[in-house]
């Protein structure tokens, strides 16, 4: 279970979350959408503490994150993997030392084991082929997919995606997003941040829609998508359908 | 005219001596460059770090060594604290290799930093949601690609330290330069034996540019 209790996150004078609460639990997969500047990333950031909240918990589990040790707070994070809109695969090491590095670096695993489990995932992903190459030898699709795979490498229990196919040419959106739904399909907890309405009202259990650092609106896709209860959802709906 | 024939003739049988000396100045420019590339790591470390008394220090290192002139370092290195602590003698090699690494610790530190510092943010975060901490992220991740964008700097450095060896002649050690000298006063003509320094240290400069040249080529294909 994630939970977000009154978050708040200020940059200098800029006041980027007000007041964000949220639940997530096991099992559960949840969207999060809203106009550019919103407080999306942000906020996704604040749950696994790459920024910290100005006030505010966050709490992961039985463990409430911002009373952590910084020390703990770098073990939770095995917990919550995280996808970016850049991928941001380490371009020095091939997809292999990539998918490897984290799980023996952090969880002591052995080369053996990593190379094992590694092989698996990028079999899962489509990418059994591409174990030896270089990151920029890779499509932008193909790149997300092996951060996918990097993420899941640790094992983790949430996954966060932070708008994984804004990056991608619209022709490789589908392959991302399709290893996205096998995963929402085995059960993987998830907050996603997304500009895919389609696929936003195919995989959410629940669609947060934020908008000037607040939510706004947190209902069923269903509800959300046929009648959104707030003029701001009405007006962004409109523009992005 | 004919003096300066003379004068080539004369140092003929000396050319190897001068030529040898070569060895010595590479010998302290890389020993020197092995001390700055790992002192300029730890003071670029300590200049990016959360901990202000380090980097302060760091700073105040960087801004002395590049603030006064490496031949006067080198005299207080070598005649200035030796007699303050009663050292006695004290090897001049030696004296010139830690000098020259402490000196070009000062600059590889900057040059080290700004390749830091021009490695992607995301690199950071990616690494530390994995669950990586500072260093091991800072060691395995940040660090190889920063100095793969360096590489060309850092040969600068190295060809600037090699070409500024030249002033350990001062504290007599027997480098190019001395060796030079010393065959110039043996033969009452400076022409030659300075000509012949001149040329290997343009040289060896031509060699190292050419291998940088090279080495940066490389790398770039491999983006
Ligand atoms: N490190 C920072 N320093 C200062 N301001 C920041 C910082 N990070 C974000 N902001 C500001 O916070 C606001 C929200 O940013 P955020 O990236 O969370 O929005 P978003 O909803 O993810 O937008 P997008 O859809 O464009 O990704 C923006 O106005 C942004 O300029
Ligand atoms: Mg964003």
């Amino acid at each position: 279970m994630i939970k977000a209790e009154h978050i708040y996150k200020n940059f200098g004078d800029i006041h980027v979350l007000k007041d964000v609460s949220m639940e997530v639990n096991k099992g559960e997969v949840v969207v999060i959408i809203g106009p550019s500047g919103s407080g999306k990333s942000t906020f996704l950031r604040c749950i696994n503490l790459l920024e910290e909240p100005t006030k505010g918990q966050v709490q992961i589990d039985d463990q409430n994150l911002t009373e952590l040790s910084p020390k703990q707070v770098v073990k939770v994070r095995e917990k919550v993997g995280m996808v970016f809109q850049h991928f941001y695969l380490f371009p020095h090491k091939t997809v292999l030392e990539n998918l490897i590095y984290a799980p023996m670096k952090v969880k002591g695993l052995s080369r053996d084991e990593a190379v094992a489990r590694a092989k698996e995932l990028l079999k899962k992903v489509g990418l059994f082929d591409k174990i030896n190459q270089y990151p920029n030898k890779l499509s932008g699709g193909q790149q997300q997919r092996v951060a996918i795979a990097r993420s899941l490498a640790m094992e983790p229990d949430y996954m966060l995606f932070d708008e994984p196919t804004s990056a991608l040419d619209p022709e490789m959106v589908k392959e991302v997003l399709d290893v996205i739904q096998s995963l929402a399909e085995s059960g993987m907890t998830m907050i996603i941040v997304t500009h895919e309405m389609g696929f936003a009202k195919m995989v959410a259990d629940k669609v947060i829609f934020m908008d000037d650092g607040q939510i706004l609106e947190s209902n069923t896709p269903e509800n959300f998508f046929n009648h959104p209860s707030t003029e701001r959802a009405k007006d962004f709906l409109q523009k992005i359908l | 005219m004919n003096e300066l024939i003379t004068g080539f003739k004369q140092m003929a049988p000396s050319i190897p001596y001068i030529i040898n000396g070569v060895w010595v100045s590479l010998g302290i420019a890389l020993g020197a460059s092995i001390l700055g590339f790992i002192g300029g790591i730890l003071l670029s470390l300590c200049k990016i770090g959360q901990v202000k008394i380090l980097s302060g220090l760091a700073h105040v290192y960087t801004s002395i060594f590049r603030g006064t002139p490496l031949i006067l370092q080198l005299a207080i290195a070598y005649f200035g604290i030796p007699q303050l602590f009663q050292m006695g003698d004290v090897n001049p090699l030696t004296c010139a290799i830690i000098t020259f690494g402490l000196n070009s610790a000062a600059y590889m530190s900057e040059i080290i930093r700004s390749g830091i510092n021009a490695v992607d943010k995301g690199q950071f975060e990616a690494s530390k949601a994995l669950g990586v901490s500072y260093w091991p992220t800072m060691k395995d991740i940040i660090l190889p690609q920063a100095i793969k964008n360096i590489l060309p700097a850092m040969m600068n450095e190295f060809i600037t330290l090699t070409k500024d060896s030249a002033i350990v002649s001062t504290i007599s050690v027997t480098d190019m330069m001395r060796r030079s000298q010393i065959v110039a006063a043996n033969i009452f003509s400076y022409f030659p034996p300075m000509l012949v320094s001149l040329v290997m240290y343009y040289i060896i400069v031509m060699a190292l540019t050419y291998l940088g040249n090279r080495l940066e080529r490389r790398m770039r294909r491999s983006d």
